[in-house]
């Protein structure tokens, strides 16, 4: 037998006045509802009624609130089963109610024909919430800065819940300088890029429309005007997996600068480096904003011996400045970081190349392989 | 700008194992209403000895017997459905069948469903539809939830109401299937659990059921007798898949099919993307590894949905009817099945068609469950196809499988033409039986 139970209408329960409640079960997570408080004679009248081909389901009905048939027809009850109680009668559901859905419960006492029982007794209701989920928010949108170039290939949206899949495409929308949805701007991935925390979602700006001189592109031309302001939205539709919406839509704005069409030139990073016994940072500045996602595992440091180094990095400035701070102080020596080829900023130009460039015969990757390691010397 | 606010509702993940922890005799006592309880609280509405974990596959075998696949708990179960469990429907309105007019018996079946469980449309999976055939009752396996939470249950439909079945008064009876995918084991895309029991067919005296195990050839298909005994006799099946230019032992079949052709029992099998193969019963010996014969590659890119036989209430022909998820569906004359030779092994990759494939009669309809209710009318659960969100559940006469009143034509015209004398029937309304 079930203990523990939980009025989630204490104030009806301290009356004497017949009620219509919720009981709600906080260990089994299961909720009945219970019609009660009438006077000692009620279950005998009841059960005389029941024998006599009353239907305990036409006098206690519980329904979902919140659906509406599409067919025209009635929606049927919420099926479950009833158990007469010694002053009321409560209700089962065959499954357990379900948190978020509304539910809405009558009791009419009119069939047993007593005068002092002819009002109908309501109640809409729905489950306690789990008390320690807040609900998501976007905690930042990538990249940082309110310039963005013409040319732009990916946008992150970080949330503070791990989320759930499916609502990208209809929540997430880039608007023009007219306020209004621009279309085609956005590609609409098979899947949705995801990261493994369900906190990161990639938004990709349609890469055939990027590319200049490719169908898209030739037809409809580049996504994003260079001077005019746009807005990236995601939707309050956005759910994570505990079932909880954003509590409102997300804007960042941004006015849209050149393109950048080179490719990320490792040699024009600046490089400040730290000084010996000190666990200052290592820092580095780069004349354009880079991919923020990849700062954090394309460069590491590595030390004389040839081992990288352990410590924590931190993006900022826009991701123009990265910084590395190491977990044990510098050494006195020679150092050098070493950057993935896979390095991009925003636009996908990588360390190797444009990400928009001419064809060329032949490849000029030995050039640029030389140039992805950049020396200091901490003293 | 305004924002979609009607985004689904969104799922929830509490598990909610409170189901199976009530005390029976609290059911026992309660659900006629006529015994008070002391009880200060209630637990969940649904028994604790109802032996369903999930509820999957669906057929019917002699007196009466429900069998539910249930891969959740590793099982068939058998339901002996009691005389107060059935009730006739042959006094439901099909149809006009000479006008191809179908009825609706449920509508919205997918929002009603959600009413009765109490939760929103888009938890509902209905995962199989059964008829059974002396009252002409459908029967409906259902999962509330599609994530770990999901929980099963069986309902009839009683002249357009759902009713739920209570499944732990009915007599039961149940087999544990050997070997299931380990629960964390993954395909490509879904666990390999989901195909761990893909169809459920009685045939004299036995059940037949398909599947994958984790076992080395993992497509196995168990014979178990029934009233279920300890024996069971398991195979590994192999197939040359035509399409994918290979033998395959993995992929399970997806829909069976058992039946007498030309005096011999075969069994007949459809995989994904989509071979027709043909097994003889007697080959499928406890531990023998056995490989089908291909007599037909029905089209590449697509999954079987159900498999069944009907008799053309014109040339008084059986047909197997194969349901197909983005093709047509597919029939052919069950006399060509025992003939048809096998296709070659060995070749190269061919996307087909090829053998009865070839030859195959190509039917416009593509729901996502199919039943064969009398010798005039089959019925289906299918996305209704000018609303896309709701689940109808609607009678569709063979052997076309063609609805009218679906579609825009001349004959629709109030003064248009009639070259199939619509109006010279139009009051021939048939009921079942």
């Amino acid at each position: 037998m079930a203990t523990g139970f939980v009025s989630a209408v204490a104030k009806a329960s301290e009356t004497d006045q017949p009620s219509l409640m919720l009981d709600f079960d906080a260990i089994r997570q299961a909720g009945s509802v219970r019609a009660s408080n009438f006077d000692p004679d009620f279950a005998t009248s009841l059960r005389q009624w029941v024998q006599a081909g009353g239907k305990l389901a036409s006098i206690l009905r519980v329904k979902v609130a919140q659906t509406e048939a599409t067919a025209g027809d009635n929606l049927p009850d919420v099926f479950g089963r009833y158990e007469i109680l010694g002053d009321g009668l409560r209700f089962i559901p065959y499954f357990p109610f379900e948190r978020r859905v509304t539910y809405k419960a009558s009791f009419d006492p009119r069939p047993f024909g007593r005068r002092e029982l002819s009002e109908i007794l309501t109640l809409e209701f729905s489950l306690p919430g789990e008390p320690d989920t807040l609900p998501p928010e976007v905690t930042h949108v990538f990249p940082s800065s309110d310039h963005l170039p013409e040319n732009l290939l990916r946008f992150y949206v970080r949330f503070s819940n791990p989320m759930q899949r499916g609502r990208t495409e209809a929540e997430i929308l880039l608007l023009g300088p007219d306020g209004r949805p621009a279309a085609d701007v956005l590609y609409r991935a098979p899947v949705e890029l995801w990261d493994a925390s369900m906190r990161q979602l990639t938004i990709l700006l349609d890469p055939g429309r990027l590319k200049r001189g490719v169908g898209p592109n030739r037809e409809l031309g580049p996504p994003l005007e260079v001077g005019q302001e746009y807005m990236l939205v995601v939707g309050s539709g956005m759910v994570d997996l505990s079932g909880n919406h954003l509590p409102k839509a997300f804007h960042k704005r941004f006015r849209v600068t050149e393109a950048v069409r080179e490719h990320v030139a490792v040699e024009q990073w600046r490089i400040a480096p730290p000084a010996a016994g000190s666990r200052n940072p290592l820092v580095l500045m780069f004349p354009e904003p880079l991919d923020a996602a990849l700062l954090l595992q394309a460069i590491t440091v590595i030390s004389a011996d040839g081992q990288p180094v352990a410590g924590r990095i931190v993006v900022d400035q826009c991701e123009e400045r990265w910084s590395f701070a190491p977990a044990l102080p510098w050494n006195a020596g020679s150092y050098h970081v070493r950057v993935a080829s896979g390095l991009e900023d925003p636009c996908g130009n990588s360390v190797m190349a444009a990400f928009d460039r001419p064809l060329r015969p032949g490849s000029d990757l030995t050039y640029e392989a030389e140039r992805r390691s950049i020396q200091f010397h901490v003293a | 700008m305004t924002l979609p606010s009607d985004s689904p509702k969104s799922p929830t993940y509490a598990r909610r194992d409170v189901l199976r922890i009530t005390a029976a005799s609290l059911i026992a006592s309660t659900i006629s209403g006529l015994v008070p309880t002391q009880s200060q609280g209630a637990s969940a509405g649904k028994s604790g000895s109802d032996p369903l974990q999930s509820a999957g596959v669906l057929a019917f075998g002699p007196d009466n017997v429900l069998f539910v696949g249930d891969i959740k708990g590793a099982a068939v179960h058998a339901f002996a459905l009691r005389a107060s469990d059935l009730t006739p429907q042959l006094d439901v309105e099909l149809g006009n069948f000479h006008n191809f007019e179908g009825r609706d018996f449920v509508r919205g079946v997918d929002q009603k469903l959600a009413a009765i469980f109490g939760t929103t449309y888009d938890k509902i999976v209905i995962n199989d539809l059964v008829v059974h055939q002396p009252s002409q009752q459908l029967f409906i396996s259902v999962e509330r939830g599609r994530s770990t939470d999901a929980l099963p249950a069986i309902v009839k439909v009683n002249h357009g109401e759902l009713e739920v079945l209570d499944l732990a008064a009915i007599p039961h009876s149940q087999v544990a299937i050997p070997n299931l995918p380990d629960p964390e084991a993954m395909l490509e895309f879904e666990p390999q659990r989901t195909f761990a029991i893909t169809d459920v067919k009685y045939y004299g005296g036995e059940i037949f059921v398909t599947g994958v195990s984790n076992q080395r050839f993992a497509s196995t298909l168990h014979r178990i007798p029934y009233p279920f005994s300890d024996r069971m006799t398991t195979s590994t099946v192999e197939i040359w898949h035509p399409v994918h230019g290979e033998f395959e032992t993995r992929a399970p079949i997806i829909r069976q099919l058992i039946r007498e052709v030309q005096g011999k029992p075969y069994l007949f099998g459809v995989y994904g993307c989509t071979p027709l193969v043909r097994f003889p019963l007697a080959a499928l010996k406890d531990g023998a590894h056995v490989r089908g014969d291909v007599i037909g590659e029905l089209g590449y890119g697509s999954n079987p949905l159900d498999m069944l036989t009907f008799t053309d209430p014109f040339d008084q022909k059986e047909y197997l009817l194969v349901t197909i998820d983005v093709r047509s569906a597919s029939r052919i004359a069950v006399a060509d099945l025992g003939t048809a030779p096998p296709e070659p092994t060995g070749g190269p990759i061919d996307f087909g068609p090829g053998g009865l494939g070839k030859t195959q009669g190509l039917l416009p309809v593509r729901p996502e469950h199919t039943a064969i209710l009398n010798p005039k009318w089959a019925v289906v659960i299918h996305r209704h196809p000018k609303t896309a969100y709701r689940l109808d559940v609607s009678s569709l006469a063979m052997p076309y499988f063609f609805e009218r009143k679906d579609g825009m034509s001349e004959m629709n015209w109030p003064d248009g033409p009639d070259p199939f004398k619509y109006r010279d029937h139009r009051g021939e309304i048939s009921r079942g039986g």
